[in-house]
This record gives structure tokens, sequence and C-alpha cells, in this order.
């Protein structure tokens, strides 16, 4: 009977305890590590970014604050400087949820992996632009401790200051672009913005380092000019060959889209502003930006754009309309599709950049002749969109010659243009509006907003952060002043 | 082989046929039902009417008599083939006999913790589509949640309070194998539909009995899973049948929308700042908004342009849910001889829920055959099979796809009759307002598909064999397989989603369990003895889902995935197993004195991985013990009998899921141009050094009847911790990753039960049985992290209140937005340029309440007269708190009926002026109060309110046909009932909504936000034996 026992126990033994556990609990449908090409692919997708911060940080912010868009409804916070907390921090929470987190990621994995140096620099160029769109959205961000949760262990970043973020960047980009060579780098078709074209690499970063040079002209003068020389020197864009974009198409997944787009699907509530329609009487581009609500048409005389801060109470009383239907939609045949181009930096941009160093130190060539690029190269690039937004040489001429180059009044003319060139790429609009106060814009004064009836000067960070970084919050909000729309970034000095 | 080795042990001997009479000891009179098994064996039969049984048995069998009510008897054959037992009735009911862990069947004097068994009829009796809800208010302890999804929705159930940060829910044990209860989806701020839950293939007629293993001790058993609690279900068998027999069970229940419960104003119509619409584009805009004119009686333009009267349109609940119904039908057959018996039970349930569109079929066939393949050897399979058909889950919580909002919502000029059918000629949506989120809810019901079908096998089987008889082994195997089918569509055609999309999902899960004990049980001496076993466990659980999904039908009306413009796919596989070793010995001395002990090492497969270095298994102990101080002291009269247990427990536990220990990637997507998509695949943290987390608990109780039985009392103290639970700690989402796995969770409770029994009259024909059962347990989260920081839990879509885990604070605390307050209370405003006081924000969210009531309480009563039967249910819980959604949306669409104050003349509101500090008065006039209003539906401080509630749950009223007009039929038995369910609330603090109407079923208790409406619910049941 002892051995029936016995038996039994050994038998119950063997059966149990954890035989072949350690490799049952591997998931058998997650690969311990991907290619760093297919990790770039997303991360080039993630910073163009989905619907959700398209939405809420780039539409229903910053392009009404910048008076492309208009709105009537009450969640369209950003045309009347309301609060809204989520949609203000969404930008940061889906650029370190997504971009970051998986582009540090990629950036050891090419140390481990000691890939070519070229692979390196595209990383580093692809993350000094993620953390100055940042940066300039919400000012002091976790910086050099952000996306270490994997390798440091680091749960909770500091914040650094955006003084010592700016530096940091522009040393980063040039020395990226110094391990940049020319042909085609190793990550070949899975680079979707230049398809491993490291010279479009290096262009690139030498003209976001140019527009990071222009950012500290209010706080940094001097630093500007030297950087600002440096870029030019290091070789900007030549032509709309060289605009950094990225090409969605129509699915499958929302990942594939363009995230405005997306949200040009769901919401109508964006309607033109008056001050941009206004500001594109006489230009071309008018008719392949905005159409008619009530019938389509893009005629410039049929196109009225919305005064901002109206709700439907106050829209009788401020334009005599009872509905919407007078006032102009973005052109919903052109340029609100899910497969339209998301640009993150355009050789129009940067034209206008180089005539702007023209005026303010001299450098690169002539003002004038940038400034009529600049022009033509933002008309031209509209192409991209499609044939039905290809401008008709002729016009661009007529514009040039109707608006010709001012030079008393050149950055305020430069900058109206460079506002009118990054529509939709509202990030850049906001950032490059507060560096130089053109346009002039008009605040409006909506009962209930956040900041005494002005523009505001960056967004809030997350919630979230007050509750899981406590300290490093606190820290930032103590040295930076109170998270309000109404803080100004370090390198936005009156 | 094992199988022959253990026939050969056997010894022959000669079969006989014994029979008898069984008469009462003190009347006489012959006991019908009494059972009559072969010792050690499960040969078995019950005495008929007359008291008559006839069984087989081997010669040198012993008998054991037994009935609840009357002492048990043993006796030995010893070759005679006529028995008569006399049978003394049991006063003390010390015979009574629960189901404990391992499905041992214990006397209840031994128990050392608490345990609560319910009979079947108690289930069976008041029918709900998910059985499992017939136990509210009948157990302490057991915190049962109906949540307001609909008819096929999950119920939720917490044992002696949450003990964990994921999942709660007990364990379900049927017939001996642990069953899956996953739920298959649940809605969250964005709305969702629940998807049901695993214990819904129960049928509650073929269910024997119930036992609910509350504490540590009961469970220790079953190891980490019964970390939450056992629910032990052993379901009808054939033992006790009296030869063949067929039984009919037929019940029908009406569901009526319940329109005592949602009361918002019905003065004033759609529009805004006091006027109602002008013109068909205002009526869009207009939407849920009820600040319009007076309701006058006139003609005003709606969405479609089409005039109609302002007037209070009546209630559109009423006119939009139908009436629901089920229908059960069960069919079972029996039958024994002195080998085998078996129950074979075929079951419809047919729903019609009151949401349109709603509906689901269940089919289930069980099996239980016991067989006697030899002397010693017993053998007993159970085997279900289920297929479980629903159709048109409701959507609930934020709008798109949620009916129940729009209805909810429309204003009181605003006949939702009108928007029927939903659709346009063309197909699409129609639309009654302009934004396309707000959904037309017949368009939700009737052309949203969301349905699946559940094909589901349970099956058994256990083998003993006797080797001596005192020493036995027994072994079980069980499985629990289903596919699950789902199909989701969001038509083309939809307002928000214009192309449509659909996913088409398969779900196979297998859950393989299997023990094998030896046992002894042995009398050591005259007055000590020895129950114990060892064993050994393995369970394994196999889950794998693939999706089929994607957007924008290209023929509109064809709703396949190949119509599908974006196809996606995926794959999700996830498996994991749990072994152990287990042993347990019961000592007694002289039946009144009983100890326990037991002990079990589990093995987790979710806490290994290549090269680990920390611990994947945990050894953890239990102690229990019970005196009957009736027995060995001598007690004063009024004391039939008084015992006193106390026992401590451990229960250890491994990860919910399988791979949390290691960082992994994917290939997400479909890849972009040609290029595939990579990333991190985890969005916690892994962590690679993840151990058992921990349980203890120490309960103490006693159990006493007084007054020869006719009252008795059982109490338990209990308390218990849990530590070293995973936790998602709360990290930076700069760091990549919003929370890191790790061990640090700690969760208190403590807590009190009681059931008192009375049974204040007994007559030969009136009876008055009355049971009273509370429970009162709290919790309190003592650690969440090494910061100690919050966790957020859920949220609704107002995100203005979340419920969080919070140190220092109970389980599933409502935290949310206040007013900003001076010193004395004032509320502090901004004014705005119109002069309109709006309300400021205190700058930290306040803790509002707790979401789990803590104290539930449920009374019984059954009175029986002659051949009828009454009995009743209350139930109530109190001191918990609800966020309601409903009330908020519809406060700030000025339908709540506090928002009629001011509406004529304007509202006084007096408070602090943010601006200077000093106190104002001001007159918010009539068409600013939308502005007023509209800002105080922002905080969830007016919104969170009691969740107490008292209700009159059920009321039965049942018949028998009285045995004298059967004796000439085939008819054994015929009863016939009336039932109700949800009558009235004698007590309700909440407006509008029912207390118990949560969306979610997991820890995310205390939000309301538009789930289905509450119902009353009238049944009729028929039963019928031949």
């Amino acid at each position: 009977m002892k051995r029936i026992f016995y038996i039994i126990l050994v038998l119950a033994v063997i059966a149990s305890c954890d035989n072949g556990f350690e490799d049952m609990n591997v998931d058998p449908t997650r690969p311990s590590q991907v290619s760093a090409s297919s990790k770039l692919t997303a991360v080039q997708l993630f910073t163009s970014g989905d619907r959700y911060e398209n939405w809420r940080a780039n539409l229903i912010y910053s392009s009404t604050m910048m008076q492309h868009f208009a709105s009537l409804a009450g969640y369209w916070t950003g045309d009347k400087y309301t609060r809204n907390a989520g949609y203000a921090s969404s930008l940061m929470e889906r650029y370190y949820g997504d971009a970051l987190k998986n582009l540090i990621n990629l950036q050891e994995q090419l140390d481990a992996e000691e890939s070519p140096d070229e692979m390196k620099g595209i990383a580093r160029i692809m993350r000094v632009f993620i953390f100055s769109r940042l940066t300039d959205m919400y000012g002091d961000l976790p910086y050099f401790e952000a996306g270490k949760a994997v390798s440091e262990n680091i749960l909770k970043p500091v914040y650094d200051e955006q003084s010592v973020i700016y530096p940091d960047m522009l040393n980063e980009l040039q020395e990226a672009v110094g391990q940049l060579g020319t042909g085609t780098s190793e990550f070949g078709d899975a680079d979707i913005m230049f398809q491993g074209d490291q010279e479009k690499w290096q262009r690139f970063g030498n003209s976001l380092m140019l527009r990071l040079a222009l950012r500290l002209i209010k706080v940094d003068p001097a630093g500007a000019q030297q950087w600002a020389s440096a870029a030019i020197s290091g070789g900007v864009m030549q032509s709309n060959d060289d605009i950094a974009y990225i090409e969605h198409t129509l699915g499958p997944e929302g990942i594939n889209r363009n995230g405005n787009g997306q949200v040009f699907t769901v919401d109508n509530n964006m309607i033109m502003s008056e001050t941009f329609i206004n500001a594109l009487q006489g230009d071309p581009r008018i008719s392949v930006l905005a159409q008619r609500r009530s019938d389509g048409s893009t005629n410039p005389a049929d196109l009225r754009g919305l005064p901002n801060g109206l709700d439907s109470d106050t829209l009788e009383g401020a334009t005599g309309e009872t509905t919407t239907d007078a006032f102009a939609d973005p052109n919903r045949d052109i340029i609100t599709g899910e497969d339209a181009p998301m640009f993150f930096q355009t050789y129009a941009e940067v034209e206008f950049m180089l005539a702007e160093a023209n005026v303010r130190w001299g450098l690169a060539g002539d003002a004038e002749t940038h400034y009529n690029n600049g022009v033509r190269a933002a008309m031209e690039m509209l192409a991209i969109y499609g044939d039905a937004a290809i401008i008709d040489s002729g016009d661009i001429d007529d514009y040039l010659t109707a608006n010709p180059y001012d030079a008393v009044n050149a950055i305020e003319q430069i900058a109206t243009q460079y506002w009118i060139a990054t529509f939709l790429n509202e990030y850049e609009a906001f950032s490059n509006w507060r560096r130089t106060g053109f346009p002039a814009l008009v605040p409006v004064d909506y009962p209930g907003n956040v900041t005494n009836g002005t523009i505001p000067r960056r967004l809030t960070y997350s919630e979230g952060e007050k509750v899981n970084n406590t300290e490093n919050y606190n820290a930032a909000v103590s040295r930076q002043g109170p998270d309000e729309f109404t803080t100004r970034v370090w390198w936005d000095v009156e | 082989m094992f199988l022959v080795c253990l026939l050969a042990l056997q010894g022959i001997e000669a079969q006989i046929t014994v029979s008898g009479v069984i008469t009462d000891a003190d009347t006489g009179a012959p006991i019908p039902a009494i059972t009559v098994v072969e010792e050690g064996t499960t040969n078995g039969t019950s005495a008929d009417f007359d008291g008559n049984y006839t069984i087989d048995v081997p010669s040198n069998a012993t008998l054991r008599f037994s009935s609840i009510g009357y002492a048990t008897q043993s006796i030995a054959v010893n070759g005679r083939t006529t028995i008569n037992v006399v049978m003394q009735e049991d006063t003390e009911m010390l015979g009574e006999v629960v189901v404990t862990a391992l499905g041992i069947k214990k006397e209840t004097r031994a128990l050392g913790y608490s345990i609560t068994e319910v009979a079947g009829e108690e289930i069976s009796e008041i029918k709900q589509v998910n059985a499992i809800n017939s136990l509210q208010g009948k157990i302490a302890g057991v915190n049962i949640t109906q949540n307001a999804t609909g008819a096929a929705g999950s119920s939720r159930i917490v044992i002696r309070g949450p003990s964990s940060f994921g999942n709660n829910q007990p364990l379900y044990v049927v017939d001996g194998i642990p069953i899956g209860n996953d739920n298959n989806g649940s809605a969250g701020e964005w709305g969702g539909a629940d998807g049901g839950d695993g214990i819904a293939s129960l049928n509650s007629n073929d269910v024997e009995s119930v036992s609910v293993l509350k504490g540590g001790a009961a469970s220790a058993l079953y190891g980490s899973r019964a970390a939450n609690g056992v629910i032990l279900i052993t379901t009808k068998s054939g033992a006790e049948a009296k030869g063949f027999g067929i039984e009919f069970n037929s019940t029908v229940t009406i569901d009526q929308f319940d329109t005592s419960i949602q009361d918002f104003q019905k003065e004033y119509g759609q529009g805004r700042f006091g006027e109602a619409p002008s013109s068909q584009e205002e009526a869009l805009e207009d939407g849920y908004s009820s600040w319009g004119a007076r309701l006058n009686g006139g003609n005003v333009v709606q969405w479609d342009g089409t005039s109609r009267p302002y007037t209070n349109r009546g209630d559109n609940g009423k006119k939009f849910y139908r009436t629901g119904s089920t229908f059960f039908n069960t069919v079972a057959i029996t039958d024994a001889n002195e080998k085998t018996n078996y129950r074979f039970s075929a079951t419809d349930i047919s729903n019609t829920d009151i949401v349109p569109g709603s509906n689901l079929n269940r089919k289930i066939f069980a099996l239980n055959l016991g067989s006697t393949l030899a002397e010693k050897l017993t053998l007993n399979v159970n085997a279900k099979y289920s297929v479980e058909k629903t159709f048109g889950r409701p959507r609930l919580s934020d709008s798109p796809g949620n009916a129940n909002f729009s209805v909810a919502l429309l204003p009181a000029n605003i006949n939702v009759e009108d928007l029927a059918p939903g659709i346009n000629e063309d197909g699409s949506e129609n639309l009654f307002t302009d934004n396309v989120f707000s959904q037309n809810p017949y368009f939700a019901a009737n052309f949203f598909r969301n349905e699946d079908t559940r094909n589901r096998f349970i099956g058994s089987a256990s083998l003993r064999y006797d080797i001596t008889d005192w020493l036995y082994l027994f072994g079980r195997a069980g499985i629990d397989q289903y596919t699950r089918r789902g199909v989701e569509v969001e038509p083309y055609g939809t307002g928000f989603r214009p192309l449509g999309s659909m996913n088409d999902r398969e779900r196979r899960y297998t859950q393989v369990d299997s023990d094998i004990m030896i046992g002894v049980d042995k009398n050591v001496t005259e007055k000590i003895g020895i129950s114990a076993f060892v064993g050994a466990n393995r369970n394994k659980i196999e889950s794998e889902e693939l999706v089929l999904g994607g957007s924008d039908f290209i023929v509109a009306g064809l709703e396949d995935i190949g119509n599908l413009t974006n196809q996606s796919r995926s794959r999700t596989f996830s498996e994991r197993a749990i072994g152990s070793v287990y042993g347990s010995a019961e000592f007694s001395y002289d039946s009144w004195a009983f100890l326990t002990v037991t002990g079990r090492n589990d093995w987790f497969s979710t806490l290994s991985f290549p090269g680990k270095e920390t611990s994947n298994n945990e050894f953890y102990p239990s102690v229990n013990a019970s005196v009957v101080l009736s027995d060995a002291l001598d007690l004063p009269d009024v004391f039939d009998f008084l015992k006193i247990r106390g026992g401590y427990s451990e229960v250890a536990g491994g990860a919910d899921e399988a791979y949390q220990l290691a960082l992994t990637y994917q290939i997400f997507g479909q890849g972009h141009q040609g290029q595939p998509l990579g990333r991190i695949s985890n969005s916690s943290l892994p962590n690679a050094n993840l151990v058992p987390f921990s349980k203890k608990e120490t309960e103490i109780g006693l159990d006493a009847r007084m007054l020869d039985n006719r009252l008795t009392l059982d109490l338990s103290y209990y308390t218990n911790e849990s530590s070293r639970l995973i936790v998602g700690v709360a990290s930076s989402f700069t760091s990549g990753f919003p929370t890191a796995e790790a061990n640090l969770g700690v969760i208190e409770n403590k807590g009190i039960e009681f059931l008192i029994g009375g049974r204040p009259i007994v007559t030969e024909n009136f009876t008055w049985n009355t049971s009273f059962n509370g429970s009162y347990n709290v919790s309190e989260v003592i650690s969440t992290n090494e910061d100690e920081s919050e966790i957020q839990v859920g949220q609704p879509r107002t995100f203005s209140v979340e419920i969080k885990q919070i140190v220092g604070e109970p389980f599933g605390t409502i935290k949310g937005r206040s007013f900003d307050r001076d010193a004395q209370g004032r509320i502090i405003y901004d004014i705005d340029s119109d002069g309109v006081p709006i309300a400021r924000e205190a700058a930290d969210r306040e803790i509002l309440g707790e979401g789990i009531p803590p104290l539930t309480l449920g009374w019984t009563n059954t009175f029986t007269y002659k051949d009828w039967s009454l009995n009743f249910l209350i139930d109530g819980k109190f001191g918990g708190q609800i966020y309601s959604g409903t009330n908020a949306i519809a406060y700030g669409n000025g339908l709540h009926k506090a928002t009629l104050e001011g509406r004529e003349n304007g509202l006084t509101v007096t408070g602090i002026d943010g601006a200077t500090g000093s106190e104002f008065t001001t007159t918010v006039a009539p068409e600013d109060l939308q502005t007023y209003y509209g800002r105080i539906n922002d905080f969830a401080e007016p919104f969170v309110e009691d969740a107490d509630y008292i209700k009159f749950r059920q009321l039965a009223l049942g018949y028998s046909l009285p045995s004298r007009f059967l004796e000439n039929t085939f008819l054994q038995s015929v009863n016939v009932q009336f039932t109700a369910q949800n009558l009235f609330y004698l007590m309700r603090s909440v407006d509008n909504i029912d207390p118990e109407a949560a969306y979610n079923a997991g820890n995310s208790q205390g939000l309301e936000y538009f789930g289905v409406p509450p119902t009353r619910t009238y049944g009729f049941n028929l039963n019928v034996k031949f």
C-alpha cells in the first residue's frame, strides 16, 4: 500500500510543478526585436500623428489661435482661449507615448547593433524635430531622461529647461548632419520621408537648424545669427523636392492616414477664419484652400471667412448670418483628404527664413530673391495635393507683381507669407507667430476665456504629470511660470 | 492499464436486493425521499412517497440513510434482504452536509470557516437570464451587482471585499471543474457593449446546490485562483431518482420598462437660451438642448423641417423600449438502477430584451452520469454543451451607438417615434442633430450589429477507487472549451462613420484541469478521527482570438469583411498554467472538536521566464478549528447547538495575464507604402522580477441554534490583507510607459457577516420562515506603489470624475471636480462679461465617495399554507456612492428638474466673486441659465450621490397540486408559481437612475452613464414531474 502511495506522490510531483513554464511564458506572437528600419517607418508616421492629437492640439487649439480656422462650436477651445486640459496636452501625450518611446528605443538598437553612422544621424534629426515641436509648444520638458524606462529604468524623468534643450538640439543637428554622407542610407525605402536620400537628410537637418536658430531671435540674437549662418553654410533645402513630409494613404488603418484629414472626415465645425480668408484675397491659393460651405464655390468673391470667437448666439449679431452656409470651408475637394501630405518643413519656409536672415544679418544673398522663391515655392508645392491644386505659373507672377517684396516691412511681410505657407502645420505657424509677432492677429475676448483675452503663448502640460511626476512637474512650473496658456516659453521673451 | 490494475484489485461479493420501509420515530408515519446510499459508493436510491425503498447491494455492504432533518444512520446489511428503518428527527440538524473545497461533502459542524449553501430551488425559483444573479441578497458577504447592461450582460460578484487591483471575481467550479468566467468585453468611457461572461452558460434548472466558500480557509485547496473566494456549483444528478422519471419545467417572464425611475422636466422644450428653434437648422443645432421656451402648444419646427406641437409628447422611454420576455423550458429525464444513474436535461432560454434588436437564445444540454463500475470503483461523468446566441448587445456609456443615450436625452417636445425607423431612403442614418455623434436611437438599435455565438462544452470525469474502507484514490479531469464568434458592425450610412466599419472575431478558449489525490478516512481510536489527503493539480488555460476588421464598405448594405476598403487582421494568443501539490488533514475528537490543516504549493507559468531569478512559486498553509460547545459543555437548554470556529489562511497567486515579464515588439498594422511598421508592444513597463502575491485571512465565527431550532444565528468576523499585488505603478508617460509592473500593492478588508434565521410560526398548515442576512465590509488601500500615488481605474466620458485607488481610502474611491470654496465653504465664481457667475473649480480634485457599497442586507420570508407558498426578498445596499453621468448630461442640457429653477424669473445666486473676494448676490437672467447651469454640469460634485437603496426585489407565489389529486395519474408532482422582480424601491437616494446601474463589471464601480434602463419583471412557472 505504501508503495502505491509513493508512486502516486512521485507522479503528482512530476505532473505538476513547473515543467515547461519558462517557455510557456514567452509570447509566441511577439518578437523579442524587430528591425530598426521598421521602427523608423513607424516613428515617422507617429510624428505625422493620428487623428487624436491633430484634432486637439493642431486644429482645435493651434489652428484657431492662429486664426486659420474659426469655429462656433464650444469644444473648439482654441477659437475662444478656453481651457480643455486634455486637448492641450494631447500632443505631448502622444509624442512621448508613441514617437519618442520607439525612436529612443530605435537609437539604442542602432548603438547596440553598431549600425552605420548615417542611420544614427537620421534618427537624431528625427529626434530633434520631435523634441523641437514639443518644447516649442510646452516649454520645459523631459528631454535627456525621456523615453528611458527600459534602458535606464527612469520612470519619472526630470524636466529640462528649454534654455538647455535648445543648445543641445542644435548641437545634435550639427553632429547628425556630420554623420551623413551621400547616396542612400541603410534605411532605404523604410525612410518614408526621403527614401534614404542622405543629402536630402543633410539639407533637412540644416533647414531644421535654421528654424531653431531663428526661434532664438528674441532671447539670444547672437546665438541665433551664429547658428543660422552655420545652417546656411551647411546647405539647406533647395527646391520643393527637398520638402520634409509624409505621404499618407487612405488607410487601411488610422496610422496610414493624414491625421488632419481624419478630422476633416468627422468634424465640420472648422470654418476658414475671416483673418485668413481676408489675407488670401487676391492670392491664387484661395481657390485651392477654400470653398463656400453652401455650394462648394471656390470663386474668391464667394469666399468669406468666419470671425473668431463667435458662437451660434453671437453669430447673427456679428455677421448677419443665421447659419454657417455663407462661410468658407477648407476646400474639401483638394486639401482635406485622408491621403493628403503632412508637411514637417517645406522649402518655402526655408526661403522665407533665408530672406529674414538676409534682412537681419545680410546672410544668404538677397532677401527679395528669397522672398520671391518662397512665395513661388509655397504656391507650387500645393501641387503635391494633386492636379487640382496646381497653380498657374502666370498667376504666381501676377501675385508677385501685385505683392512685391517690401523692404520697409520685410519682416512682417515674410512672416505673413510664412503664416500662410504653414496653414495646417499649425504648430509651426504658432511658433513662428510667437517669435515674430506677425501677422498682427487681433485676439478675441470670449466669456470664460482663461487668457484675459490674449492669444495663448503655449499649451498646458498633461494633467497626469501633476500626479505621476509631481516633483519634476512642480520644479518646471516654479521655474518657467504657472502651467497656463499665458506663460511664455524661454525663447518667447516679451 | 491503470484501470485494469484497479479492477483487478477488487474482490467479488454476491449482490442481493434489500428493501424496506422507512418511518418517523415520533409519528410512525412513512417518510418519503430519504436517501439510501451504499457507503463508499455512489450506488443509491431514495424512498418513495410511502417510505419504501429498494436497492441492490453486495451482501456485506453498509447502507446509509439520510435526509435533512433526520439523523443519518448507517446499517450493515449482513446479508439481510429486508431492513426497516426508524429515523430519529434530528432536532440539532447535526447531519447537515455542505459541499466544500474539491467537492468534498462535510458536516457543517466540522467546519472552521464560513460557508453558505443555497439550494438549487432558490436559484431556479425566480429565473434570471444569468442564473448567478439569483443569489443577490441571499448570501452574507457576497456582493452581487447586476449592471445596466441588458439581459445578456455580465454580473459582478465580489466576496468579502475586493482584494486585488486586477480581477476580483470568484472562481466558479462546476461539478468539481473550474470554468472560465472571462468577461467578453465591457463598456468604458468611450462606449461599447457588455459582451457577457462565462457563468452565463449555467442553467438554473440544472443546479442542485450552490456553495459559496467565502474565506481563504475554505478555498485554500483551490489555490491561487480561489483568492477571491469560490462558488461551487453542483448540478443535479440521477443519484436520487426513483426509477425512470421525466421533469418538465416551463417559465415565462415579462420585462417592462420601469417608468418610475427617470423623472425629467417636461415643462420646457428644445431650444437654447430660452428660445425654441426658429428654423430647421437651429433645431438641428439645438439637438439635445432643452433650454428652449416654455412648452406652449404652438407648432415649432424640428430637425426634419416639420413643425410639430411644442408640448410634452409623453414618455419616450415607454415608447421606445418594448416589452421584454424570456421563455425558459427544460425537459429532464432521470433514471437510476443499482449500478448506474443518470440525468439528462435539455433547456432552451429565449430572451427578448426591452431594447429593440436585443435578443438571445441559449440551448443547454447537460448529462450527469454516475456508475459503480465495480464494487469499489465509481465513476462520475458530467457533460454540458451549450449553444448561446446573442443579438444586438446594447451599446452603453458614451453616445455613438448607444440608443439609451438619445432616448433619455430627447427634449420633451420631441416624440422619439418621429425618429423611427432611423434611416433615410438612401440608407444613411436619419440624424436629428448636426452632431454626427448624436445617434438616432432607432438606427443604433436596428442597424448596428453586435452579435455572437458561443458553442461551449464543459465536461469532467472522476474516478474513485476505495482501496480499503479507509483509503481511497481519486482522479478527476475536466475541460471547459468554447468558441465564440462575434460580429460587430457600424453600418454603411452611420452618421459619424459614413462608410461604416466592422469586426469579425473568433475566440477559442480551453481550460483543462486535472487532479489526482489519495486520501484516508479513519477513526484512529473511538474518539479520534482523521481524514486526510494529498493531491496534485494542473490547470492550463489557452486562449486565442482572431480578428478580421476594417472600415469603409464598398457596396452599401453588404456587411462582409471582403466588402471593406480597409481591412485589418490580428491574432492574439495566451497560454498560462498553474501546477500544484496540496494536502489536507482533518482531525476530530469525539465529534465535537475539529482541527483542519492544509498546505499547498503553486507554481505559476505567468511568473516564469527563461533566466528569471526570482521565485515563480509559493507555499501557503491554512489552519482552522471548530468546537461544538453545545456538546463539549453543559449549556443552558435554550441552545440546541452552539459552535465556535476560527481559522487562518494564506493564498498566493500569480500574474493575471501571461507575458508580462519581458519587453516584446510587434509588427503592427499593415505597413505603409510597402514598409512594415515595428514598435514596442508593451504598454506597461514589464518587470522580469515579479513574484507571487499573497493574501492572508483570519476568520472567527459562531453558529448557534436556539429555541428548538426556531432561531438560528451565524456570525463571522474576518480580516484579510493582500500584499505584493502586481500593479501597474503609475509612472510619467514621458518615460515611454504610463505604468510599470511591480509587486507593490496592498489592500486590506475587514468585515462582519451575519445570518439570522427564524421560524416564528410553525403549525400543521402554516409556517413562516424568515432569514435576514447582512455584511459590512471595510476595504482600505494600504499601498499602491513606492510613491503611494493614485491609480486610476476608470472614468466616464465627462472626465469630471475618476474611480481611483488611493492610499488610506476604500477600494474604488470616487474622486472628481468640485467647487472652489472660500474658508466658509461658499462657492467662488468668476463673473463673465454678461454678468453670469461661472463657478470656479477647486485646484485639486476631491474625494466624493466610494463606488462599492460597504453594507449589504437581504431579508427573505417564506410563508407556506397547506399547498401554497409565498416568499419575498427585500434587499438593500448602503454607504456607497455613484456618479450619475445621466444626471450630469441631463443637467447640462436643461432636462434635469433642478434646472427649472429660475427659468421664468431668473435665478438668484449668492457666492464669492473670485475677482474681489467679496460676497455677491445676483440674479441670473433666464436666457443666461444655460450658461450658468452648463458650467455646473462640468463638476462632479453635484452628481455624486448616495447609492443607497432598499428594493423589493422578488416575490413568488406558488401552489403545488396536492398529491391526492395525482394518485391515479402518471404525474408525480405539479407546481405552478407566479413571480415578480424589481417591483419597487422602498428607498432610493439617487434621482432618475437605478442605483445599481453601473455600466462596467470590472473594478470601476460607481459610474453610471446611460445604461439599459431598469425593468420590472413578472413571471409564471410550471413544473411537472412524471
